[in-house]
């Protein structure tokens, strides 16, 4: 383990003439030429060629003081988040290699900002995933442990955050996609409040849970990169019209202002090392001052069969159109529904097609009401015991039930699967923010701690992390 | 043998000016293949609908128009099914189940019937704000041909599911609503009926004793009236040999005249419908509703059909007005401008509409008519007896049709001030007519009428006075005076 400078540490240093972007461009490139083969965190890198142009492009606006917020950083960014500069293939056969024609709001607020988009990251295909396994491009590991993953399905974010083969990424979160990756890789993701951030461009997997979320190795970069992508866009139906918050100047939370809640009963879902590691932060928060209850929550232990039915409805709906007509992967018979079923056929991992088959099935006649409107229904009362929890506190959980697993040791077991996103998906299906940070590390592998604010509390959470931060002292880290 | 008939007809929102979800235009047939497209409108995965403001406006007031009561918010709900010109394989529609909300769930439709004047009734049972498909061609035949060529052009073009209840009673009836509900459509701003493919009608006919048939693809007024005259008649065949009519749905084959059966409809489809998630419920608002309640009370059909009628014009000549609506708005502007009503509604209703479409112009165009106050001007000639109504009809109004910016001064035919020279002349070169006129041959007088007018050439002149002056020189030649 050590440390690398991150976001906020590089404008400083550009700022200050301490460092050169063309320098430390040409260091992350050595850091991916290194790493990458090992593990596998880019499905597609731009040109080397252009990303030092582009940093040294940058290094001219540092000097002659028209630095924009984010001149001159490297960001990396899932590939399921629309380029039109690089391939977007969602880690799909179906879509690769798939340009699309416009650029998602957020990948155009960061270049307008200065970043420098330097490759598109691997991830689940189409989003689906808890592991990173279920890539068409092979699956990521973990930069801490190479025969374990990182997470999913951001997995390429949190690997290349990792190694420093980026200085900040962005993932998208459906039901846990960068929180699990943040827990598993020591580094930061902060899943914004339901609308915050513009989703045009991002290929859709669950469209009513899922906000493209930013990653980093501190929760000041975090702030830094979500004020850089926040705030409302025509162009999404479901933004909010609320202006960007300002987060990235926020001090520590002092923690005699702090009140914690945990879920009566959910720890105690996790594996030993990580219910220690949670207790003992906590106990940590107690002892500087803060007030670390619990709160009785009902339904929301059975929060993932409903975020199941309701993402899977939507993903088979959303993944009808890949039907051979517009995208790369063709059938060949002249027959439509054979050429069709050929297309998707080879175009779909198997995973996917399991999904889609479920969500075909909770949305059928017959057994939509006994399925998807139950989900429906539960949804709602699991978000209304989260909006009126969060007003009296920050609710604490684990980021995950489980150590990161081994490759392969998961993914043969749904359920097992499926379990790994327990603690998060209550965020998603409340459309509330929740941020997972490093809270320690068991036998060399990191563990995660979560925290959910009510709806637009990223300020309190972004205090809160700051603070937790000064107390592990488990910001930067990368490994090896 | 009675018949029950029901229609669903989609009308395209063609005047809304963009696509239902996306900027691009409503009015696609100009563009080439796939032109007017954007991701949103191709589908392409990220890409999101936003709601446009006019095609909702506009659907809300069609809503109102059709009586319906409006609903607190529209939802928009997914239809999924595989079809080769739906870009993302489901249709975003409304339902209204499922949590969904339709622009409308109930209404009615007070309809004129050209045939007796009577106005009938039609109950809507529902309305869908959706998004029309593209369109697939083929080289040839779909058998022969190698490719599908898919056009996205349409695609996301706003279109009005309307459906009626089964209240309509003859092919004609059915007709006759259609084309009073498309012009209730037009009056507000919505759709251009005339535009090719711009509506499809379904629709069902069930006889005493028979089950329920669909018939599919109908294109237009006149075939929604030939296809239910066939269906019915071939039902009621089926019938009276003792055979059963079956639930279907069929095909109207428009050149042949026939309809062709398509598939039974042995269970419902699945559509998989839920409400689409990137799409919050569109609020009406007060404001939304009140902008749309004000549309559909200034200008209707009925509204300025009734005015015109209120002006003592005969009901043939004020629907003749009414059904164009650039004709009533001439025709309106014109008596407040102080035309007379009585003779710019012959004008307006008969003669110049006759006249643009006699030349080829066409009479939907607001550009084609003159500016009221010049007809105004032109009826109030007539009225105060400075010309005759058939000379501004055969020397004026050919000219203002093919040319509505011509002056007036320049278009009014000179009048003939002083007729005796002209009869003067005719008596002495028309010898023959003369002496059998005095002969006792009375027609011939109608003769040398012609005469004396054709000498005016096109200058203006009263038949009626030309008449006077000769019966009054012949009958003093006849006294040899
Ligand atoms: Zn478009």
């Amino acid at each position: 383990m050590h440390r690398t400078p991150g976001i906020a540490d590089l404008l400083y240093a550009y700022a200050n003439g301490d460092m050169d972007p063309v320098e430390h461009a040409a260091r992350v490139l050595e850091e991916i030429r290194r790493w990458e083969p090992k593990v596998n965190a880019f499905i597609s890198l731009e040109d080397p060629e252009l990303v030092l142009e582009a940093a040294e492009d940058a290094g001219k606006r540092w000097k002659r003081g028209e630095a924009r917020p984010l001149e001159g950083i490297l960001v990396g960014v899932k590939d399921n988040i629309s380029t039109s500069f690089l391939p977007t293939t969602a880690a799909s056969r179906m879509l690769d290699p798939y340009v699309p024609p416009y650029n998602a709001t957020v990948v155009d607020r960061l270049l307008e900002r200065g970043a420098i988009i330097h490759g598109k990251l691997n991830l689940d295909e189409f989003a689906m995933g808890s592991t990173g396994e279920f890539s068409a491009f092979g699956p990521t590991r973990n930069p801490w442990s190479l025969d374990r993953v990182p997470g999913g399905s951001s997995s390429g974010s949190g690997a290349c955050l990792a190694y420093a083969g980026c200085d900040g990424a962005l993932g998208s979160d459906t039901g846990g996609s960068v929180r699990l990756p943040a827990a598993y890789t020591a580094t930061v993701g902060l899943k914004p409040t339901y609308g915050l951030v513009s989703r045009r461009g991002l290929i859709p997997y669950g469209n009513s849970l899922e906000q493209i979320s930013p990653m980093a190795r501190s929760v000041r970069d975090v702030a830094l990169l979500l004020e850089a992508i926040a705030g409302w866009d025509p162009g999404d139906a479901t933004s909010l019209r609320t202006e960007a918050p300002s987060l990235s100047g926020l001090k520590p939370a002092e923690p005699g202002e702090v009140r914690v809640c945990v879920p009566r009963g959910l720890p105690e879902l996790a594996e030993e090392p990580v219910r220690k590691a949670f207790y003992s932060l906590l106990e940590r928060l107690e002892s500087e001052g803060a007030s670390v209850g619990e709160v009785e929550m009902r339904g929301v232990e059975r929060a993932l069969p409903a975020y199941y039915t309701i993402a899977l409805a939507e993903a088979a709906s959303n993944l009808a159109r890949y039907d051979g007509t517009l995208y790369p992967m063709r059938g060949e018979s002249g027959e439509y529904w054979r050429y069709i079923a050929q297309a998707r056929g080879r175009g779909f991992g198997f995973e996917v097609k399991k999904r889609i088959l479920m969500g075909v099935y909770v949305l059928s006649e017959g057994y939509r009401d006994e399925y998807y409107v139950a989900a429906t229904r539960l949804r709602r009362l699991v978000r209304d015991e989260v909006l009126r929890a969060t007003r009296g506190c920050i609710l604490a959980t684990p980021a995950s039930p489980v150590m990161p697993p081994r490759l392969g040791e998961r993914i043969g077991d749904p359920l097992k699967l499926y379990a790994m996103d327990a603690y998060t998906v209550i965020a998603n299906l409340a459309g509330v923010p929740a941020l997972v940070q490093p809270a320690g590390f068991h036998e060399g592998l990191p563990i995660g701690v979560q925290f959910m604010a009510g709806r637009l509390g990223e300020p309190q959470l972004i205090r809160l992390g700051l603070l937790v931060e000064e107390l592990t002292g488990l910001a930067e880290v990368v490994a090896g | 043998m009675k018949a029950r008939i029901g229609l669903e007809i989609h009308v395209q929102l063609s005047e809304a000016g963009t696509k239902l979800f996306c900027n691009c235009d409503s009015e696609y047939r100009r563009y080439r293949p796939n032109e007017n497209v954007c991701p949103v409108c191709l589908g392409l995965p990220g890409a999101l609908p936003v709601p446009g403001k006019r095609p909702v406006e506009l659907a809300l007031a069609a809503a109102l128009a059709l009586n319906c009561e409006p609903p607190r918010a529209l939802v928009f709900t997914r239809k999924h099914y595989f079809y080769p010109d739906l870009p993302k394989n489901y249709q975003i529609t409304q339902f209204e189940k499922v949590g969904g909300s339709p622009v409308c769930t109930g209404g009615y439709l007070d309809y004129l019937s050209p045939d007796d004047w009577e106005w009938r009734r039609v109950r809507i049972r529902r309305i869908n704000l959706e998004e029309d498909p593209g369109r697939t061609s083929y080289e040839g035949s779909i058998l022969s041909s190698r490719y599908a060529y898919v056009d996205y052009n349409r695609s996301g073009v706003p279109l009005l599911e309307i459906v009626t209840e089964p209240d309509l009673k003859s092919p004609r009836d059915a007709r006759v609503m259609v084309e009073y509900l498309l012009l209730t459509l037009e009056y507000l701003g919505a759709t251009n009926p005339r535009l090719e493919g711009v509506f499809r009608v379904d629709a069902n006919v069930s006889l005493e004793g028979g089950e329920r048939v669909e018939i599919k693809n109908i294109g237009s007024t006149l075939d929604v009236e030939r296809a239910l005259r066939y269906e019915i008649n071939r039902q009621r065949l089926v019938l009276e040999r003792g055979g059963k009519v079956e639930r279907e749905t069929r095909h109207w084959d428009a050149e042949r005249g026939v309809t062709k059966p398509l598939r039974y409809k042995e269970e419902e489809e699945e559509y998989l419908y839920f409400p689409d998630p990137d799409l919050p419920p569109v609020l009406i608002t007060r404001d939304l509703l009140e902008a749309a309640r004000e549309k559909v009370a200034e200008w209707s059909p009925r509204r300025v059909y009734e005015e015109i009628l209120g002006l003592g014009v005969k009901r043939e000549v004020a629907w003749s007005i009414t059904s164009v609506p650039a004709a009533a708005r001439t025709y309106l502007a014109g008596v407040k401008s102080g035309g007379d009503p009585g003779i710019l509604a012959r004008i307006v209703g008969v003669d110049l509409k006759g006249e643009l479409r006699e030349q080829g112009r066409d009479p939907y165009n607001p550009g084609n008519w003159p500016e009221p106050g010049k007809l105004a001007e032109l009826s109030r000639l007539v009225a105060k007896g400075e010309y005759t109504y058939d000379a501004v009809k055969g020397l004026v109004l050919p000219k203002l049709a093919a040319n509505p910016e011509a002056p007036l001064e320049e278009l009014l035919p000179e009048k003939v001030e002083d007729l005796e020279p002209l009869v003067e002349e005719v008596l002495k070169e028309e010898e023959k007519a003369v002496k059998d006129y005095l002969g006792g041959k009375k027609k011939a007088l109608n003769y040398l009428v012609g005469a004396v007018m054709r000498k005016a050439r096109k200058r203006a002149l009263d038949p009626r006075r030309a008449r006077e002056l000769l019966l009054k020189r012949l009958e003093a030649m006849k006294t040899g005076a």
